[in-house]
């Protein structure tokens, strides 16, 4: 209701762009877009490692091929020239040759020392070398095979693949990069959008929550952007515009229709009681016209009754802020003689300074409606318990009887229009009390509970604001 | 006293006309809203009763215009319409008092009584006197013949309500309206029992009742039997 002022804090807000829906969708699309970065850079990493590892290992086999053919035509040291000579080759960067001896001494090469090697390694082996790096050394991993020399020798044929790495790595960072950097974006361009459309959100639910309180008149705000949301706006307005004619034209309705139903009315209840002043009292013509005064009676408080449950379902009410818990207190207070009479205790709980948007007259009246039940359903020396309740801002009103109670099946009839349950029709009424609550509650925009009152038999209604 | 009816329903009129003829008031009719504006302008009137639906001229409008021209005219107004909200338009519009059709007369006599004698009653005075009994606003006291009577706030507030009436009947809804500041009939006899209460209170332990019951119409604080 309007006389709580909200109050939002930071974390609400964000809490609030949280819960937009362009947030989520940026978040899902950012996800879905990182996932789609992820596995584009990893199959671009995939396909160059293949390409990149295979072209080495076709170099390695051909030297390995190439030398193991020299091994059979040259001598010892025509070989080991020769690798002397290829491993100070700078053409071919990055190869490594070593021949050792069966000591496992270098014999020739650019690799000072034999690597451990895992007697179960395959065909290809692969091990960090150290590599001058300016003043500092660096570890390179080598990938390499092995094969005997006659004699006892051996050699090792590889190549530098630390390049290879490096850039594997570069890839790596540049993936991991590019998902944080999308998700970035999209959780920031969500947040700017949520932003966006909670401000538009929050002007038309401003706008909404005041014509629920009854000021038709009110319109959405169009801020002539013509994109989908003042669109909305725009049809929102026109079909306001709409509503807002039928209701108009339903109070016209109802105007009319009271006119006409009252007038006649009226009419007869003057002619009735014109007569009635001509005889003599307590004859019998003057008790027949006061039964017919009587009925008059009768059917202006159903009328009274209808217009009223009318009018709170058209919504077209002034409102204004209302004291509930000064209302029940005085609704208590005017029921309280009467149940004292018939021997039934009246208590009251209401906690202070409940306040309400909404009609005074009508609270009242649906009140005092339930107040009128709850009495004339309780037997002689029953119970009847009001208690106004504020669990967090929001009031919520409950009337309890000692009565007969509703069964749980016929509650959502009683609310309708003109509904008396059998049990019922010995009291007097209209069978419009509790319809006329059921509007008024709805027109509070309040909830209407009906239940056993505890300890069973009775009634528990409730309303919360 | 002279009361001027604007009304268009003939036997409404014609009826109405009639019963206040009967109690001793001189009686105009108007049948239409200018007929009754330019009437209720000129005449020299105690109170008028206007519909609030009429032809040519709206008796919203009538009123309003009424009290344009400063005229101070006790104004009742009767209306067919809805409900709720009408009775506020209608006395923000200046009338004085508001009354649904259909009425009974002892209802709108009472109202009339009310209206007329609202002019004369001394609204500040903060002492309130009728035969023995005594009422004062600032101390909250009330004695009869002298005696404390203790009463509750709203019987307080009743008892004030019918002294600021004596003489006059006051109708249960008058009291709802007047007391309880609700427009609305319940469907028990709550007033009758807290009228019940504040006889108890006034009158029982004297020889001469002061609140009365009118049959059919309200209550009386009056001196005579």
């Amino acid at each position: 209701m309007e006389g709580r002022a909200r109050k939002v804090s930071p974390d609400q807000r964000v809490l609030g762009i949280l819960n937009t829906s362009p947030f989520r969708i940026a978040i899902v699309y950012s996800i879905a877009f990182a996932c789609g970065a992820a596995a584009l850079l990893g199959a671009v990493n995939f396909a160059v490692s293949r390409v990149v590892d295979g072209s080495t290992d076709n170099l390695i086999e051909a030297e390995v091929q190439g030398l193991r053919e020299q091994m059979k035509v040259l001598s010892r040291s025509d070989f080991i020239e020769l690798v002397e000579q290829r491993s100070q080759d700078q053409d071919v960067r990055g190869a490594v040759y070593l021949m050792v001896d069966p000591q496992l001494r270098p014999v020739a090469g650019n690799v000072p020392v034999w690597p451990g090697i895992d007697a179960n390694a395959g065909k290809w082996i692969q091990f960090d070398i150290q590599v001058p790096f300016g003043d500092e050394t660096r570890e390179h991993e080598v990938r390499a095979q092995r094969f005997p020399l006659p004699g006892g020798y051996r050699m090792l044929v590889g190549h530098d693949v630390q390049e290879r790495q490096d850039v594997k790595n570069l890839m790596m960072r540049g993936l991991m990069a590019a998902v944080v950097l999308t998700l970035m974006i999209g959780l920031g361009g969500g947040l700017w959008m949520g932003r966006r459309i909670l401000a538009q959100a929050g002007a038309i639910s401003a706008v909404a929550t005041q014509i629920m309180r009854g000021d038709l008149s009110q319109r959405l705000p169009v801020r002539g952007a013509d994109d989908e949301i003042d669109r909305l706006a725009r049809e929102i307005n026109t079909m306001l515009d709409k509503i807002e004619q039928l209701t108009l034209g339903m109070r016209t309705v109802l105007d009319s229709a009271a006119h006409d139903l009252r007038t006649p009315l009226n009419r007869l209840q003057a002619t009735a009681e014109g007569a009635m002043g001509m005889l003599a009292p307590g004859s019998a013509g003057r008790r027949v016209l006061e039964r017919v005064t009587n009925e008059v009676d009768h059917m202006r408080s159903t009328l009274d009754a209808l217009l009223r449950i009318a009018l709170a379902e058209t919504g077209t009410v002034a409102r204004e802020p209302v004291d509930l818990s000064d209302l029940v207190e005085s609704v208590v207070e005017l029921y309280a003689p009467v149940s004292e009479e018939r021997g039934i205790t009246l208590e009251s709980a209401v906690s202070p300074g409940a306040q309400v948007q909404g009609s005074r007259q009508l609270l009242a009246q649906a009140l005092a409606n339930l107040l009128d039940n709850a009495i004339k359903f309780t037997p002689d020396g029953g119970h009847i318990r009001v208690q106004l309740n504020q669990s967090g801002g929001a009031p919520e009103v409950i009337v309890e009887d000692t009565g007969p109670g509703i069964p749980a099946d016929k509650r959502e009839l009683v609310l309708g229009r003109r509904v008396r349950l059998d049990e019922a029709r010995k009291f007097p009424g209209s069978g419009l009390g509790l319809s006329l609550v059921a509007a008024v509650t709805k027109l509070h925009g309040a909830r209407l509970v009906l239940d056993d009152a505890a300890p069973a038999p009775g009634l528990r209604v409730s309303l919360k604001f | 006293m002279h009361i001027l009816i604007v009304e268009d329903d003939e036997v409404a009129r014609d009826t109405l006309a009639k019963a206040l003829r009967e109690v001793g008031h001189t009686v105009d009719v108007a049948a239409d809203g200018l007929a009754g504006l330019s009437m209720a302008s000129s005449a020299a009137l105690d109170l008028a009763i206007v519909d609030r639906m009429l032809p040519k001229l709206d008796g919203l409008a009538l009123v309003q215009s009424l009290r344009a021209t400063g005229k101070k005219l006790p104004v009742l107004i009767l209306s067919a319409l809805g409900d709720v909200d009408d009775r506020i338009t209608g006395l923000r519009a200046g009338g004085d008092d508001y009354l649904t059709k259909p009425y009974h007369m002892s209802e709108l006599l009472a109202r009339i009584d009310a209206l007329a004698r609202r002019r004369e009653a001394a609204e500040a005075s903060t002492r309130l006197k009728f035969a023995d009994l005594e009422l004062d606003r600032m101390t909250r006291r009330v004695t009869r013949n002298g005696k404390r009577i203790e009463l509750t706030a709203r019987e307080f507030q009743l008892l004030e309500f019918m002294m600021r009436h004596s003489g006059q009947v006051v109708t249960r809804t008058m009291l709802l309206e007047g007391v309880w500041d609700y427009h609305f009939d319940p469907q028990t006899n709550v007033i009758d029992v807290h009228i019940s209460r504040l006889r108890q209170a006034i009158d029982k332990d004297f020889d001469k009742p002061l609140l009365h019951t009118v049959r059919g119409a309200g209550y009386s604080l009056r001196e005579d039997e």
